[in-house]
């Protein structure tokens, strides 16, 4: 086609398939979703306001937000030690690590959050551990206590922190951490004023993917925690499976989608305006 | 005698995994002198500096600094200066907060702080650029942030790890000579790692020269030069042209007769302040400046010339003589020398040649 020898493997047009499959099953469902909230006899927004005024449903979308922003807080601080001790410290057991960060991501998730239920139920590992050593004196049905449902989540969602953290800090030269303690700089205060700020990009980067997996994660809510932490993408199944209400799970589905967009449009701007580095 | 050194190695050593990188090392440095550890890579240099420096804890020894021994002090409570290899300047801050930076720490008043910034900015002349990015700086000048963040909190010691090891050859030579000049302006006691042996000899008082883990030879760059102890230094600094042969007796003061181990066998003069036994047999290193290439003379070596290249400031010779199995090197202004018969004569003035250890 083109005159021009230039060597090149692939052409613009070798992206034809992948732009029609994704035409197909993301593009046209999504903007079918969108239809699909308007049902006759109803205004256009009916259920967008359902879903934002009735005082249940407002309660899920911030309980929703809520899940969403304590377990990425609870996974950054879980996984950036864990990425600082494999770019730092860990050298030739950087690989061993990587897996056993990655381990977890290779079983079914149904698998795992059974496992977590096996570990935390009333007569389970912990509860038999806790008793042994006095801790308490009667078991706690701790699988199904809201903590369990943060475990459950924190388990899945670390490998992406620790993944995101640790592709940013491994290019974060050491001599700068060097420099630092030259100038007088302690190992917390050449942390505070050079690790961390450098490593901003990975910190956004896999906050903002736990943040909207955490969202859209809806088997953990319905295996852990007795049903007491209820989220949209709970609700969303419940409406398909239960109430058979299409269109306000598709309002509700629309909303998760809005907030996950504006989670990119965020990453998208912090990585132009920070990306800038030599 | 009255104020204490500003170092002091006494022995120390190190060992990584099994094999020791240095080995007991004893070093005293002058109030402001500038030392150059100069060696191949792997040869402990920069395991020094980054043990004086507290990257790196001695298996043994001590190091003190103006008189407190600070073996086991942390790198940023030992009061040095320090310029990297990459400069290692912070991506996120300007160069007005990088050069700033030391004084934060140490908690330094605003006031002082901005006056400080801009005395060290004026003086690798960069003042105006105190509120750019680090990115938008040539090599050349984030060298001269480096080593402005450096100075800033008035270290007692400066250490420099293969400072100049990223720019281009020009931009290289100027900066030599103007690290030197603010180093001397001052006063200010340095350590500079380098492996370019030009770097060391225009930069420093003294060269230490280290191989496998310890200092072979320290001196003046032209002791050093000049006077090479081993082999391995004569090679080192520059080229050097090596010959073996029988000492044959004394022709003056600190002059010796040697024959030499060619063929046809010729005699040549070498200087050695060691009294030296005759027949003793030594090994000897002349400077390719220092041969001179002239018509073939009973008294001068007889070579051939196997290639001439053009260096710029000279002519680099490459000739053959018989029984030296490696080639000898001649620098020249000359772009023809005399030549009969395809050969020519080398030969050195007294004193250009020097003995050599044997065990190198």
């Amino acid at each position: 086609m083109s005159a021009q020898p230039a060597y090149r493997l692939a052409a613009p047009n070798w992206c034809l398939p992948v732009l029609l499959f994704m035409a197909f099953f993301f593009v046209i469902p999504l903007a079918a979703n969108l239809l699909r909230t308007q049902s006759p006899g109803t205004g256009p927004f009916f259920y967008y306001i359902k879903l934002l005024t009735d005082p249940y449903y407002a309660g899920v979308l911030w309980e929703t937000l809520k899940v969403g922003l304590i377990t990425t807080f609870a996974t950054l601080l879980v996984g950036y030690p864990v990425a600082f001790f494999m770019v730092r410290f860990a050298g030739r057991w950087n690989a061993l690590i990587v897996f056993f960060v990655i381990a977890p991501l290779l079983t079914s998730i149904i698998m795992r959050t059974f496992g977590w239920r096996v570990l935390l139920a009333r007569r389970g590992l912990l509860n038999t551990w806790l008793l042994d050593w006095g801790l308490i004196s009667r078991p706690q049905n701790i699988a199904d206590d809201p903590i369990a449902v943060y475990i459950g989540l924190v388990h899945v969602l670390v490998p992406f922190m620790v993944l995101s953290i640790a592709a940013v800090l491994q290019g974060v030269d050491v001599s700068l951490e060097e420099s630092a303690r030259m100038l007088g700089a302690g190992r917390l205060r050449t942390f505070l004023h050079v690790t961390l700020p450098l490593s901003m990009d990975g910190i956004a980067t896999g906050c903002i993917l736990v943040f909207v997996v955490t969202n859209g994660s809806f088997l953990t809510m319905l295996l852990l925690g007795g049903g007491k932490i209820k989220t949209l993408a709970l609700l969303i199944y419940q409406q398909f499976n239960t109430t058979q209400d299409v269109a306000f799970a598709a309002a509700m589905g629309n909303i998760l989608m809005l907030v996950a967009a504006i989670c990119f449009a965020l990453q998208f701007h912090l990585l132009r305006h920070r990306g800038v580095k030599t | 005698m009255s104020a204490p050194l500003p170092l002091r190695l006494v022995d120390v050593s190190k060992s990584f995994g099994g094999t020791q990188v240095l080995k007991p090392l004893r070093l005293d440095l002058a109030q402001g002198e500038m030392l150059a550890l100069l060696g191949p890579s792997g040869c402990g240099k920069t395991t020094t500096l980054r043990l004086i420096a507290g990257f790196e804890a001695p298996d043994a020894g001590s190091i003190v600094i103006n008189g407190r021994d600070m073996t086991s002090m942390p790198p940023n409570k030992r009061g040095l200066g320090m310029v990297f290899q990459n400069y290692s300047l912070f991506p996120h801050m300007t160069v007005g907060e990088n050069v700033a930076f030391g004084l934060k720490m140490r908690g330094v008043g605003k006031a002082e702080k901005t006056q400080r910034v801009r005395a060290m900015l004026q003086m690798v002349r960069l003042e105006q650029m105190a509120d750019r990015h680090i990115h938008q700086l040539s090599g050349g000048q984030q060298q001269r942030i480096a080593l402005a963040r450096a100075l800033a909190t008035e270290p007692s010691i400066l250490l420099l790890d293969e400072p100049l090891g990223a720019l281009d050859k020009n931009l290289r030579e100027g900066m030599q000579f103007e690290l030197r000049d603010i180093q001397r302006k001052l006063g200010i006691t340095s350590i500079l790692v380098t492996h370019d042996q030009e770097e060391a000899l225009t930069m420093s008082d003294r060269v230490a020269v280290m191989a496998q883990g310890e200092v072979v030879q320290i001196g003046r760059p032209t002791d050093v030069y000049d006077r090479p102890r081993t082999r391995f230094v004569s090679e080192f600094l520059g080229t050097a042209n090596i010959f073996g042969g029988v000492v044959k007796g004394a022709t003056g003061e600190n002059c010796w007769l040697v024959a030499l181990d060619l063929q046809p066998q010729i005699e040549g003069l070498v200087a050695s302040s060691d009294a030296l036994a005759l027949g003793q047999r030594v090994t000897l290193a002349v400077r390719p400046e220092k041969l001179m290439i002239g018509p073939p003379a009973p008294s001068a070596i007889e070579a051939w010339v196997k290639d001439v290249v053009f260096r710029g400031a000279y002519f680099a010779y490459e000739l053959t003589a018989h029984g030296q199995d490696r080639p000898l090197f001649a620098y020249s202004q000359a772009r023809e020398v005399a030549v009969q018969n395809g050969t020519v004569g080398v030969s050195w003035a007294p004193g250009s040649a020097v003995i050599l250890q044997e065990s190198a």
